[in-house]
This record gives structure tokens, sequence and C-alpha cells, in this order.
């Protein structure tokens, strides 16, 4: 599978008004930057107070890599209409997010698309507070 | 600099640095009716000076008043903005703060600025407490009965209990600071006001000041439509302000014609992915990853 990684800039205060974090904050991504990657979901870890979506992607020199896109938690995503059924294991998708600042594989998700078409934004575009 | 001046250059920097903090909704009172409302928190002293007042208003207000009487707050709810605890309110006003308070917000906002912030409460599965909790996403639930009311929210898991039965606090001497404090109140037809002590002294929030035991804050709730519900409140807290404030929260109904959206419990390690320590330097950052074997802690060491 190859592997397509954009890094888009993108205005700080847009970024501001997308990352939303309870139990922590969201300063250990990288708000100006967005990947995108194809993968396979290997799990989807539907949990409080995030989410991970865990992607197995596969570089050119055949190495695989789990990345892992966070989320708000249930309650959110359901409002969000993102069940955990969406994302059975071994469903393929092009994800995007805005990446880890150490660099590790992680993401604040932002959008998924499945391989069925199907679009999916896991954040509210409106600003919350907190 | 003269400390207006300051002050007045903290609110600007923060709304500029925090937005998520400091955002406005257009669903706030008009500059009008905001001053109204700061203008009885301002003639009363004390926080409960003001619940007094207000229940004298009401003919003294009802107790453990009958189902029938009391609103349907029935359904989920979440936060639909408001005003906030330092931004500015409708018009303009800002809030008028202590040195204190001005100085940590200062230093807060050039953190802020620099993508450094960390939550002394919620990262380390603490509860946001009150009156942090009026501002906090995520589900509620309101259990409206005649000798209590319930205001619940996902996060932590936490129930501010209200009593609406004629008790009154705990005596002074037998008060102890709480998160979500002591709260009493009593039912003016459809409105419930509350009052609410025994606070403790804590963050407020990410890169936000502490507040005091001396805190203490009126609210007053009413449905303001068929799926909307409004929050009054008035915040006392020497330490923080040297006049009271006011704003105003609303908390919209949300759509669940399936029912599928629940209540759950909330536990902040129930996934070690999202296990976050403090950094030398005071930001949060994750632990380590189970998907990954890299090392977050290792690589601030060897920094």
């Amino acid at each position: 599978m190859t592997i397509r990684i954009a890094v888009l800039a993108i205005f700080c205060v847009f970024a501001l008004t997308t990352t939303v974090g309870a139990h922590h904050s969201g300063t250990m991504f990288d708000d100006s930057k967005e990947v995108t990657l194809e993968g396979v979901v290997k799990e989807f870890q539907y949990t409080n107070p995030h989410s991970w979506l865990l992607v197995d992607v596969t570089g050119a020199d055949g190495k695989v890599t789990t990345w892992g896109f966070e989320a708000e938690g249930p309650s959110t995503l359901m409002q969000r209409k993102i069940r955990r059924s969406d994302f059975a294991p071994g469903t393929k998708l092009t994800i995007s997010g805005h990446p880890m600042k150490d660099g590790r594989p992680a993401a604040a998700w932002t959008k998924a698309i499945r391989e069925d078409g199907t679009e999916f934004y896991p954040r509210a575009r409106s600003s919350q507070d907190n | 600099m003269t400390r207006v001046t300051r002050v007045a250059l903290v609110l600007g920097f923060m709304a500029l640095a925090s937005p998520l903090t400091f955002a406005q909704d257009q669903a706030q009172p008009s500059p009008t009716e905001w001053r109204r409302m700061y203008q009885m928190g301002l003639a009363h002293p004390s926080a409960w000076d003001l619940f007094q007042a207000l229940k004298t208003s009401a003919g003294g207000g009802q107790v453990s008043p009958p189902f029938s009487q009391l609103p349907d707050w029935s359904g989920l709810w979440t936060t639909a903005g408001g005003g906030s605890l330092f931004g500015s309110a409708p018009g303009g006003a800002t809030p008028k703060l202590t040195d204190t308070a001005a100085a940590f917000l200062q230093k807060g906002a050039e953190l802020t600025a620099q993508g450094i912030s960390y939550d002394e409460n919620l990262s380390e599965c603490g509860p946001p407490g009150h009156p942090r909790w009026l501002v906090i996403p995520f589900l509620r639930e309101f259990i409206v009965r005649p000798e209590q009311t319930w205001l619940s929210s996902e996060t932590v898991n936490n129930v501010r209990r209200v009593y609406t039965d004629g008790r009154g606090h705990p005596s002074p001497a037998d008060a102890f600071p709480l998160y979500y404090g002591d709260s009493i109140g009593f039912w003016d037809g459809q409105k419930l006001v509350i009052h609410t002590t025994q606070l403790m002294a804590r963050s407020m929030g990410r890169n936000q000041p502490e507040q005091s035991e001396r805190m203490e804050t009126v609210e007053i709730w009413e449905k303001a439509d068929a799926a909307t519900v409004k929050a009054d409140v008035w915040v006392y807290d020497p330490a923080l302000y040297t006049e009271p404030w006011y704003l105003q929260r609303r908390y919209r109904q949300v759509e669940n014609g399936d029912k599928a959206l629940r209540m759950n419990y909330w536990h902040c390690g129930e996934n070690p992915n999202n296990d976050v320590h403090k950094t030398p330097d005071g930001n949060t950052q994750y632990t380590d990853f189970t998907f990954t074997s890299d090392d977050d802690r290792a690589q601030e060491q060897s920094q």
C-alpha cells in the first residue's frame, strides 16, 4: 500500500477551534501541520476520555507502522455520527490529523474517508469551552 | 504600567491566545441585560446576601414543591456557550481582577502563546470542580426532584447536589473544602436559585489562577426555551475579583431520537494511551503509547 503524507500549513486559530481536550490539552500535537495516510484499521479503542483509532500503515519498504489517531470520547463521537462499528478491524481508509510534535506516529484525528467513500469528521467545527 | 492597563493587556492577550477558554457565544444576554444582572451582584456585598435578597423577592421561595410544579429538564444536554470566568462580557466589560489573579493570567497567557499548558485537575484524574464545571463540554443530565436537584456531567462522573428541602449549609465550624462545594437552593416558580459555598482552593484550569476557599456563587437556572436551559451565575471570590463577576451559561438539549446516547462511567485511566505527564518545562505530553515502542520520558531525559 502506498503512503501519501501531505503536510499542510494552516492557521493556528482554525486549529484551536478544532482541537479540544478534556483530561489533557492538545499541545502535544502540531496544529499547523496535517498528515494524511492510507491504511487499515487495526483497532478502534472507543474509550473515555479520549478514543484512539489505531491504523496500520505500510511503507514503501514494506514495513508496517501502527499510527494512533486521537479523538474525543464515545458520547462526542456518537454525536458526530461515528460509531464503533464504523471502523471494524480490517477497514481500509484514508485518514488525516495533526501529527505529534515529537515525531511519534500519532495525530489528532480530523477526518477519515472509508474505502466506500463515507466521510467522518470527529471534531466539531464550532468552538467549545474549557 | 497601571494596573488597569495590565489587566486589559492580559485579557486581550488571552483572548487571542486561548480562544477556547474565552470564546464568547452568540447566545448571550444583551449588553443592557448583562449590565443589569452584573449590577445585581454589585448591589450585594456577599453571595449569601444576594441569595437572601432573591429569596425575599420570591416570597421566601418554594421548598420541596410537588413534582407537578417542577420544570421538565429531562434528556441529555451539553454546553451551548455563554460568558466566561475571565473574558469580556457583552458590551466589552471585563472582570475587575486582583493583582495576584491578573499576574497569574498574564503568565498563563504567555505560556499559552508558547504552546505550553498542563491541566492540574483533569490530567491527574481530578474533577473539574465548580465553577469550572459550568464551562466544560460533554454530556450533562439534570435530575429534578422536590427535595433536591442533581446537576450532573459525564466528565469524571460528577454530580452537584442542590438541596431544596429547606436545609441550610453545614455550620462553619464543621464545613470543609469540597470540589463542588455545598449547594442549597429554593424554587421561584420554574427557576432554581442556588447558593454554593465550601469550595476548595485549587486551579481553575489550564494556565488559569487558583480560586480560593472564600469563593461563593449564586446561580439561577431556568429553561430559556424548549431545548435550552440557561444559568445566570454570580461569582464572589476576593482572591480573584475585586467586584463580583456575572456570566450567563447555556446548555442545549442533545438530539437523541434513537436513545443511543447515554451517560456512561468516565474513568480517565481507562485507556493507557491517554496517560499524560507534566514535562520539565510545564507542558503536557503523552507518556508511553501501547502501539509504539517509543518512550517519550526517555527522550526527555536524554535532552
